[in-house]
């Protein structure tokens, strides 16, 4: 306490110190490869719900296929979820809340298009109201259909899975 | 005695199949017309559509009114009216059926038809920042058109 300035330096130093150390530890091998395996089982999407394939979302998470199986939980909050599914077509004022809800996500965060109007437009491809998803977001998964089936939405998620545990993803809006 | 020759005094009286009764008026006569209607028992406006006329330069305006309860139980009847296609303009009946609110709002920001003494004319599907004209006029060209594929060939 007699000399706080020079402690605080101290401090700090050590404190950049600890973190570099904990970085290059967490980006080795074993631990990485851990952590990619814990958040390839939290994918938990956020409940964004822009178009009819919502129902086949729906359908994908009750009972009958069951999606909590593959760690896959949809949430209410943007800020408590990292997968933020497109559920077909998106309107322009509707793709200002999709744009909100990304920047709400905590990183790592996905996007996956589903459906045939977020991938090209679909049967709306002229519409003067329409936005492609991969116009505004960075999409990592498609699934063409129209609407897809839940079993579509299961290969999605686990293409998602074998994505992240594979450490093909951006640590996006964190700092260095 | 029938709706049709009940209305035949206020207008152009057409009947329509499925019992569906038409009466084209003037623009001006519009709002006395509907205040008519809703004497008669049309007590729930159902749709408010446009349609664009760039051969004859008019913009066709149609409410769609039914009725709830008495002796038109269930009879659908359209209120025609034909507006000028530089300055669609005419008046808004909210003050004879309230639930126009919407639809009227709807048809302004599709295909521009000004409304008189509406409370509140923004955009309601289309983003706020839209500059372009509406997009359902004739005139509105799409990024790309749609395949046209001819069977009769």
């Amino acid at each position: 306490m007699s000399c706080p300035r020079s402690g605080t330096i101290l401090v700090g130093e050590l404190e950049e110190c600890a973190k570099k150390a904990a970085r290059w530890l967490v980006e080795r091998t074993p631990i990485r490869e851990l952590r990619d395996w814990g958040i390839s089982f939290s994918l938990w999407p956020v409940h964004l719900t822009t178009s009819c394939c919502g129902c086949e979302f729906a359908a994908a998470s009750d009972p009958r296929f069951d999606f909590e199986r593959f760690g896959f939980l949809p949430f209410v909050s943007p800020r408590q979820t990292n997968v933020l599914f497109v559920e077909g077509t998106l309107s322009k004022k509707m793709a200002e809340a999709a744009k909100i809800i990304y920047q709400q996500m905590p990183a790592p965060k996905f996007v996956v298009a589903m459906g045939a109007c977020a991938l090209d437009g679909g049967i709306f491809h002229n519409s003067y109201n329409i936005v492609k998803v991969h116009e505004i977001l960075p999409v990592d998964v498609y699934i063409p259909g129209c609407p897809p089936r839940p079993e579509a939405v299961a290969r999605a998620i686990l293409m998602l899975q074998r994505r992240v545990r594979s450490g093909k993803y951006t640590w996006e809006g964190v700092p260095k | 005695m029938s709706l049709a020759d009940r209305l035949r005094g206020l207008g152009k009286v057409e009947e329509l199949k499925d019992g569906v009764v038409s009466i084209e008026v003037p623009p001006e006569d519009l709002k006395r017309v509907a205040e008519a209607l809703l004497d008669l028992g049309f007590d729930h406006l159902v749709n408010v559509e446009g349609v664009d006329l760039p051969s004859e330069g008019k913009i066709g305006l149609i409410y769609h009114a039914s009725s709830y309860e008495g002796e038109f139980l269930g009879k659908l009847i359209a209120l025609k009216t034909k507006l000028d296609r530089s300055s669609p303009k005419v008046e808004s009946l909210m003050d004879v059926w309230p639930n126009a609110i919407y639809m009227e709002r709807e048809t302004w920001e599709l295909l521009g038809i000004e409304f008189e003494g509406h409370p509140e004319l923004e955009h309601l599907l289309l983003p706020p920042w839209w500059s372009d004209i509406p997009p359902l006029r004739k005139e509105f060209k799409v990024k790309q058109e749609g395949y046209i594929v001819d069977l009769t060939r």
